[in-house]
């Protein structure tokens, strides 16, 4: 019965080659996606651990952006 | 107009993420198994008729992508709405990774059922047409990102593209092609039947989701770069 799931009617190559480059694919773009944003949300902490820490706390204060991004990386850390 | 801000958007993001995320495998799971187990064969393909629940999905998103960023674009050049740009930039690189599965996976499909991997038929062609113009679409936006051109030339394609969008619908019908005309139809009786239908939705709600995350997330990486750039002037 496994053996006549993959074999597919005789197109299990076409079959699980098709799903399977839809999910390779699908997962290469959000890997990269979500790489690409955790090294942004870094930079972005990194750089604000660097400022003053009154200075850091008045920017938390007026941007909703850094107070989410610094409360994300505070969770990590 | 505060509640589209990027403090506010960046709270709404986060929370889609989570309820994707939370929501995405189920879904997934589910779908796989309509598609590969649930769903009947059809009389004349016989199992072949499964790659539809991957290929037809992916063009359909590649169209409609593309459809929806030549409007930002030119909403965009009209209006001069900055938020646009960000919109239609985290979109296209979906749309390309959706136009190529629909041209591979169609490939895929068209060896045993065609008995040929490609053919210069209009449907295939004007597909692969799409695909450049997201490759000259997404170029352009790394080559021009600092210019003034920028918009000008983005609309340009945007309109250039848009024109192959109904030459890419309507191409089964307006010549004669190896690719079938369209079973589903918006307006009008569908030649599919429910047991296939049922799957393809399924499908196709697990390939938005995933859209929706990635287009989330890149988003999300923009108003970051944004932000980065401006830190000095907070």
């Amino acid at each position: 019965m496994i053996i006549e799931f993959i074999n597919m009617g005789g197109y299990g190559f076409y079959i699980w080659t098709s799903f399977l480059i839809v999910t390779v694919f699908c997962y290469f773009l959000y890997y990269k996606t979500k790489k690409t944003l955790k090294k942004y949300e870094l930079e972005l902490a990194t750089e604000l651990e660097k400022l003053p820490v009154e200075q850091r706390n008045r920017i938390a204060r007026s941007s909703k952006v850094i107070s989410n991004i610094l409360a994300s990386q505070n969770k990590l850390s | 107009m505060d509640f589209f801000s990027f403090g506010n958007i960046i709270v709404y993001i986060d929370k889609f993420i989570k309820f994707i995320n939370s929501i995405f495998f189920l879904v997934l799971i589910i779908g796989l198994s309509f598609a590969l187990i649930i769903s009947p064969i059809d009389y004349l393909q016989g199992d072949a008729v499964r790659i539809m629940y991957v290929h037809v999905p992916s063009a359909w998103i590649g169209l409609s992508i593309f459809s929806i960023i030549a409007i930002g674009t030119l909403f965009n050049f009209v209006f001069k709405i900055k938020n646009l740009y960000l919109f239609v930039k985290s979109l296209a690189p979906i749309g390309l990774l959706f136009t190529c599965l629909a041209i591979v996976t169609g490939s895929l499909w068209g060896k045993p059922t065609w008995g040929t991997w490609w053919a210069w038929d209009a449907r295939l062609t004007s597909m692969l047409i799409l695909m450049l113009f997201y490759v000259f679409f997404i170029i352009t936006f790394k080559i021009f990102k600092d210019s003034e051109k920028l918009p000008q030339i983005l609309s340009a394609i945007s309109i250039l593209g848009a024109i192959n969008i109904p030459i890419i619908k309507y191409s089964v019908e307006w010549w004669s092609t190896l690719h079938q005309p369209a079973s589903i139809k918006i307006i009008g009786t569908s030649s599919i039947h429910s047991s296939m239908l049922v799957p393809l939705f399924l499908m196709l709600l697990v390939l938005l989701l995933y859209c929706a995350l990635i287009f989330l997330m890149k988003y999300k990486t923009e108003i970051i770069k944004i932000k980065k750039k401006n830190i000095k002037r907070l």
